[in-house]
């Protein structure tokens, strides 16, 4: 009950920030925040264009939600895998276990880390 | 046939199916026997149809089922290597009430001895969880470096159970859960800052 009520309340919170993001251009719009890494080093973070991927995405630019930020694009779909798996997991403790090994866990915080490094160098 | 059941959380059986019609089951009820591999909704059962009382189905996540104990001479089979968890964290022995021996004598009887029956292999322990989604978007989203470290012990979760240390897995587990917290509150934190440093930088 508590657990439904709770999805509830995400999924309308989820609903609201979509159509937000679908909505507003955040490149242009004042409306959203900027990286505060960014304007105090002048580096990039590993999710700076995050805001501007999913506004892209929603309005169904894929090519260019990659060029936002494209580790944000291989992400998401691993968390929602993620989640689904450990709500499961009770049924299908097998995807769980095939989700959360070492070596690829250790592979995405490589990646992120790479993803941060090179980005800053090449300018994605 | 001898059914296992699994009702509300409670674990009963050996019983046959005369014995079932005893117990007031309501489609809540888990179901395993022999052969079965896992176990299953009395509602999905087809020779137990019109033997339990039909409610409503919120007990799924509430109440998961617990796995029956395997088998005390059975050998370890490959599945148990994989670093998968009993349903639910304690093994089904330790629910018994303490000093019972008499009750779990004849469900050793009843159990299949020779390992060639499909019983579910569970190991002991569950794997605790490793956060890894919630430290991924907190790391992404949120304060990078709090999230880095929150990835790392989520890392140490399965490096610490899969070497056997049950209790420094859960410690790692409780650690990434709270660098994944820490790294949500300073990014909240750190939210009007975006709207304030671009003001500042334009003047």
């Amino acid at each position: 009950m508590r657990r439904s009520l709770l999805l509830v309340v995400a999924g309308l919170v989820m609903l609201v920030l979509g159509f937000i993001y679908y909505a507003l251009d955040p490149s242009t719009s004042d409306a959203f925040p900027r990286c505060s890494f960014l304007s105090l080093t002048g580096y990039k973070c590993p999710g700076c264009g995050g805001q501007r991927a999913v506004h892209a995405l929603l309005n169904g630019d894929v090519a260019g939600a990659f060029r936002f930020n494209a580790l944000l694009m291989i992400a998401v779909p691993w968390m929602g895998l993620c989640l689904f798996a450990e709500s499961r997991r009770t049924r299908n403790p097998r995807l769980y276990a095939r989700l959360n090994p070492e070596l690829l866990m250790s592979l995405f915080l490589a990646l992120t880390l790479s993803w941060w490094l090179l980005r800053n160098i090449f300018d994605w | 046939m001898q059914y296992w059941i699994n009702h509300n959380g409670v674990q009963s059986g050996p019983v046959d199916i005369d014995g079932l019609k005893d117990l007031a089951l309501t489609s809540r009820a888990y179901v395993w026997h022999e052969g079965m591999t896992d176990w299953v909704k009395i509602t999905e059962v087809p020779e137990l149809q019109g033997l339990y009382e039909v409610v409503a189905d919120d007990a799924e996540v509430e109440t998961p089922p617990i796995p029956p104990v395997e088998p005390v001479a059975q050998e370890p089979q490959p599945e148990a290597a994989v670093p998968e968890e009993a349903v639910v964290g304690t093994p089904y022995r330790s629910a018994e009430p303490q000093g019972e021996a008499a009750i779990q004598q004849p469900q050793q009887a009843v159990w299949p001895q020779d390992g060639s029956a499909a019983a579910p292999v569970q190991p002991a322990a569950k794997c605790p969880p490793t956060n890894l989604a919630w430290a991924i978007f907190s790391t992404i989203c949120c304060c990078l470096p709090a999230g880095v470290v929150s990835i790392i012990y989520a890392v140490k979760v399965t490096n610490k159970f899969n070497a056997g240390d049950i209790e420094g897995a859960e410690r790692a587990s409780e650690i990434s859960a709270w660098w994944c917290i820490a790294s949500f509150v300073l990014g909240i934190i750190s939210l009007p800052f975006g709207y304030l440093l671009p003001l500042l930088g334009a003047e």
